[in-house]
């Protein structure tokens, strides 16, 4: 008895742990279920009298055969077998997917089902799904195969199948389609019928002055090219335009009242496509059918943005963990009268509100999405386009989350981030879409319009969001490049690694390997490679976030130094040239500079000294004793001789043309007299023979590199140098100050970067 | 009868029917959809890996290629994996949904991955899998060891994370592997349910 006392209370605590705790086997139907409120009580709940005219009217536009839906909800099984978890996602209002938050704006085709049907679908659940009398069961819609707006006018096709892989993060993939239009054409409608529906989750339209994006499509050997955005579509852009878009349960309709969106003769047609992939590869090849009106139309749609150009020239900078918030106001300088709203940011983007205060104080709410989802880009129509009168202010707010508390989040741990083009990157904005009364006054409201843009665009052009558009557009645009080995007289003798695109690469001591700065296409980061043999693939060094850049080989060609740009300064760091190939192993912090100035690494002395440059002067940093940088004078590009008595470097003595000189190095007295190694103007590419008495150099024609140079220097009695002889005119030696070793040190090979096509 | 013995009978039939549904799960035989006989949670590799899926499933089907993966990389460790296929129909024993389980199998790539149609929801049932995708993780005794999500991609349905942070499967594996505890045996699924296809033919006349 005793002993049994001991064991039943355990078995006791067991038992009731057993039965008390939360029902593991299926806890997300019993929190559907309880969420579900209770339906006319007791009241018999079936398929044909009540669920199929629910899923008729709701579903199964997207979910039947061929259509983007995972499964088809047509018959009393297809429904019933899925009725648990229909239940659960109407219960959380993921289904049908709608982000717009109720009664905040009347939206036509509001994708929703009322209080009651959510509780008439649990209800029908927990009677165990009843599929009722087939006799009353309702008729299945009719669904149009073809083009749903009849035959169009134009139709365009994809010229070629893009291959949607099987798994992987989510694509977006412009695709540039020329018109051929001989003419102006003004467009009512845009038809849309992809042909791999299953992966196809949204396509953005839009126009692009003819040839203008051409070069970027296929730039990376596949058909169109990464991104989400083509070009800013600011106010008054006369090379672009948008022409509307579809998302999956879209069907196409023709603008309201006439209105028409121009297509000007020779564009190309752009069609951004976001693939969601689903497991399985796909190919796919989409085609497009557009609808022209006869004649201009009277009243142009005009986009109202706020903020303008999606917040470019706000310097948008999220702090990692930040939930910050922009906001913006236009104040209507005419009526108009206004017939949809979209939004717009990226994975960082969390809530979006826009409202309208008129002029005698009244509110009038335009849209609030409370839980932003990327992957529904939605436009919204009014259910009835509306009038706001001159005078109204439309105040705007976005706010993201940068934080771990938002799963969308790309990083995590997350990371700065700025505004930009890519998905990584931050933008945002609420457009109106809305007509003015008459010419005069659709003139008044674009000046208004171009001033808004214009402003945002010059705060753009001084705060640096001009340039990490342009510096990314450059990269997108840029064809791909091989690491290519020349001989004396230029030619090749060699190519290193897979096409990329490469800069600073740098012989090893002994010549027979190159490491390079490869940049990824897609995000636009740079990390150090290592490339170990002609004819051979490469290794990453680095693999981190940041921009790592002017990689220099220690003189036993055992580890590499090289600049990471770290958030808060530019650090010096060292890694083992033999590291582990995911770039993962260990980076030594040995200097961090953080005046925010670029600095440019571009030797590493037999004495161990390492050498760099920023802000027009020279630095050595000793990596023996407390590793100070010394400053040494003006100038770019030092590079230390063999012996560590002398220094080759550039200089413009303060503006003038540049010129390269060798003076001798020492550390503690003052710098002593140079000598100038070329008449002519010459910067960088200096690398010093093994012998110490030779040196090449660079020669520049206005900006460009014009000859790769040797000149003797001797030392008897004093240091001199000899007469410069041109090797060769180089391709693809890039900005030769930010070189280090770009030849053996016998000065029998350089390695260069040339361009594809 | 008193509560006394009620809970003393209680304590003494506990293990017994733990070791029941123990080995219930171990010997339970299933058709290969292909040919041949399949016994998914036996004892006797390193460790063994069920995915419980779907032809129908987008959760599932997304994770085709991470499953192809997980089996890839810990078959060289003695892991070894099937599939079982939680499709349903109103027909009993229906030949088109072994159609539909080959033509998956071929669609989405899988192959040396053994992988059986459980009709009677037998292997649901013993492994106590009610979500398609769930991967249960079996010791080389043949117990369970880990039930529940491949990763937390999910975030909740149709709300996905842009980057994994908890690979709850290799983790679970790895565990296995080494000896070790399993730091999270058991975590939620989510996906598409698993329906008993008895309540379809239940109502389907009602």
């Amino acid at each position: 008895m005793t002993r049994c006392r001991f064991f039943c209370l355990l078995a006791l605590a067991i038992l009731l742990v057993i039965l008390f705790r939360p029902e593991t086997a299926w806890p997300q139907e019993a929190r559907a279920r309880s969420a579900t409120p209770v339906a006319a009580s007791g009241s018999r709940v079936t398929f044909a009298e009540t669920i199929a005219p629910i899923v008729y009217t709701n579903c199964v536009t997207c979910h039947r055969p061929g259509e983007a839906a995972p499964f088809s909800l047509i018959s009393y099984e297809d429904v019933a077998k899925r009725g648990a978890l229909i239940a659960k996602v109407t219960a959380a209002r993921y289904m049908p997917p709608w982000h717009a938050t109720h009664g905040y704006g009347e939206f036509a085709d509001e994708r929703r089902l009322t209080d009651q049907q959510i509780a008439a679908i649990g209800e029908w659940v927990k009677q165990g799904m009843p599929k009722g009398d087939g006799a009353k069961m309702p008729k299945l819609p009719e669904f149009t195969d073809g083009w749903h707006l009849g035959k169009p006018d134009l139709i365009v096709e994809m010229p070629v199948g893009y291959d949607v892989p099987a798994a992987g993060p989510d694509q977006f993939r412009n695709f540039v389609i020329p018109t051929k239009l001989t003419e102006d054409k003004w467009v009512r409608a845009v038809e849309f019928r992809p042909s791999a529906r299953k992966v196809v989750h949204h396509a953005i339209f839009s126009w692009i002055k003819g040839g203008a994006a051409a070069a970027r499509d296929g730039a990376d050997g596949k058909p169109g090219f990464p991104g989400i955005g083509v070009a800013l579509p600011g106010a008054g852009d006369s090379n672009s335009g948008a022409l509307g878009g579809w998302a999956t349960g879209g069907t196409p309709a023709f603008l309201p009242e006439g209105l028409a969106a121009r297509l000007p003769k020779g564009s190309d047609f752009v069609l951004q496509i976001h693939f969601h992939l689903s497991g399985k590869p796909e190919s796919e090849r989409s085609l497009v059918g557009f609808y022209f009106a006869d004649k201009a139309p009277e009243r142009t749609l005009i986009n109202i943005d706020a903020p303008p150009l999606f917040a470019f020239g706000r310097a948008l900078d999220l702090a990692p963990g930040a939930k910050d918030a922009i906001d913006d106001s236009i104040v209507l300088p005419v009526d108009v009268r206004t017939y949809g709203v979209a939004a717009h940011a990226h994975y960082l983007g969390k809530e979006m509100k826009a409202d309208a205060t008129l002029p005698d104080g009244s509110k009038r709410p335009l849209l609030w999405i409370q839980d932003w989802d990327f992957n529904w880009q939605d436009s919204y129509t009014y259910k009835q386009p509306f009038d706001l009168p001159k005078g109204t202010r439309i105040d705007v707010k976005v706010v993201y989350d940068n934080s771990t508390d938002n799963p969308r989040n790309p990083r995590n741990p997350p990371r700065r981030v700025k505004f930009g083009l890519q998905s990584q990157d931050e933008m945002g904005a609420v457009t109106l879409m809305a007509t003015a009364r008459s010419k005069e006054d659709e003139q008044a409201l674009a000046t208004l319009l171009g001033e808004r843009a214009r402003s945002a665009g010059l705060a753009g052009f001084k705060n640096g969001d001009l340039a990490r558009i342009q510096q990314f557009l450059r990269v997108a645009e840029a064809p791909s490049e091989r690491i290519t080995l020349v001989d004396r007289q230029g030619a090749s003798v060699a190519t290193m690694g897979e096409p990329g695109l490469f800069a600073q690469p740098a012989f090893s001591p002994d010549g027979t390997r190159v490491a390079a700065v490869l940049t990824n296409r897609d995000s636009g980061n740079r990390d150090i490679w290592i490339y170990e043999a002609a004819g051979k693939p490469g290794r990453p060094l680095t693999a981190d976030e940041e921009a790592d850049s002017t990689p220099v080989w220690s003189p036993d060609g055992r580890q590499i130094a090289y600049v990471r740009a770290d958030s808060d300064a530019n650090g010096i760091y060292l890694r083992s040239a033999d590291g582990a190939s995911d770039g993962s192993a260990r980076a030594e912090l040995v200097y961090k500079h953080t005046t925010g100035a670029p600095l440019f690494l571009t030797d590493w002395s037999s004495a161990g000294l390492l050498s760099f440059w920023t802000g027009d002067s020279i630095y050595v940093l000793p990596l023996k004793g407390d590793r100070k940088p010394v400053e040494l004078f003006k100038g770019r590009s030092g590079r230390i001789s063999p012996d560590g008595r002398f220094i080759a470097y550039s200089d413009n003595n303060g503006g003038g043309p540049m010129k390269t000189y060798v003076r001798p190095l020492n550390l503690s007295a003052p710098a002593t007299e140079a000598v100038q190694v070329h008449d002519g103007t010459a910067l960088g590419g200096l690398v010093w023979r093994a012998d110490g008495k030779a040196l090449t150099f660079t020669s520049l024609a206005g900006l460009q590199v014009s000859g790769v140079w040797q000149v003797e220097i001797t030392e008897t009695p004093t240091l001199a140098v000899g007469r410069p002889q041109m090797l060769f005119k180089p391709v693809g030696v890039g900005t030769p100050a930010q070189l280090s070793s770009f030849a053996t040190r016998d000065l029998e090979r350089f390695v260069t970067v040339v361009p594809l096509r | 009868m008193n509560i006394r013995r009620l809970v003393c009978g209680g304590l003494l039939l506990f293990p017994v029917a733990l070791a029941a549904a123990g080995d219930r799960a171990r010997n339970l035989e299933m058709h290969e959809v292909r040919g041949g006989i399949v016994k998914p949670f036996a004892a006797g590799a390193q460790a063994s890996v069920v995915f419980f899926v779907a032809t129908d499933c987008p959760v599932s089907n997304g994770y085709a290629p991470e499953i192809q993966r997980v089996c890839r990389e810990y078959s060289g460790r003695g892991v070894g994996c099937s599939l079982v296929y939680e499709d349903i129909d109103a027909a009993p024993h229906s030949p088109k949904l072994l159609q539909q389980v080959r033509a998956h199998l071929d669609d989405f790539k899988y192959s040396g991955i053994p992988a059986a149609l459980d009709e009677d929801r037998a292997a649901a049932t013993v492994a106590k899998a009610s979500i398609t995708p769930t991967a249960i993780v079996v010791n080389r005794d043949g117990e369970i060891r880990y039930r529940g999500r491949i990763d937390n991609l999910y975030v909740a349905l149709g709300k996905m994370r842009q980057q994994v942070t908890s690979h709850d499967l290799r983790d679970a594996l790895d565990a296995v592997l080494a000896g070790r505890p399993v730091p999270h045996p058991e975590t939620e699924s989510i996906g598409c349910f698993i329906t008993d296809p008895a309540l379809l033919r239940t109502h389907a006349h009602d």
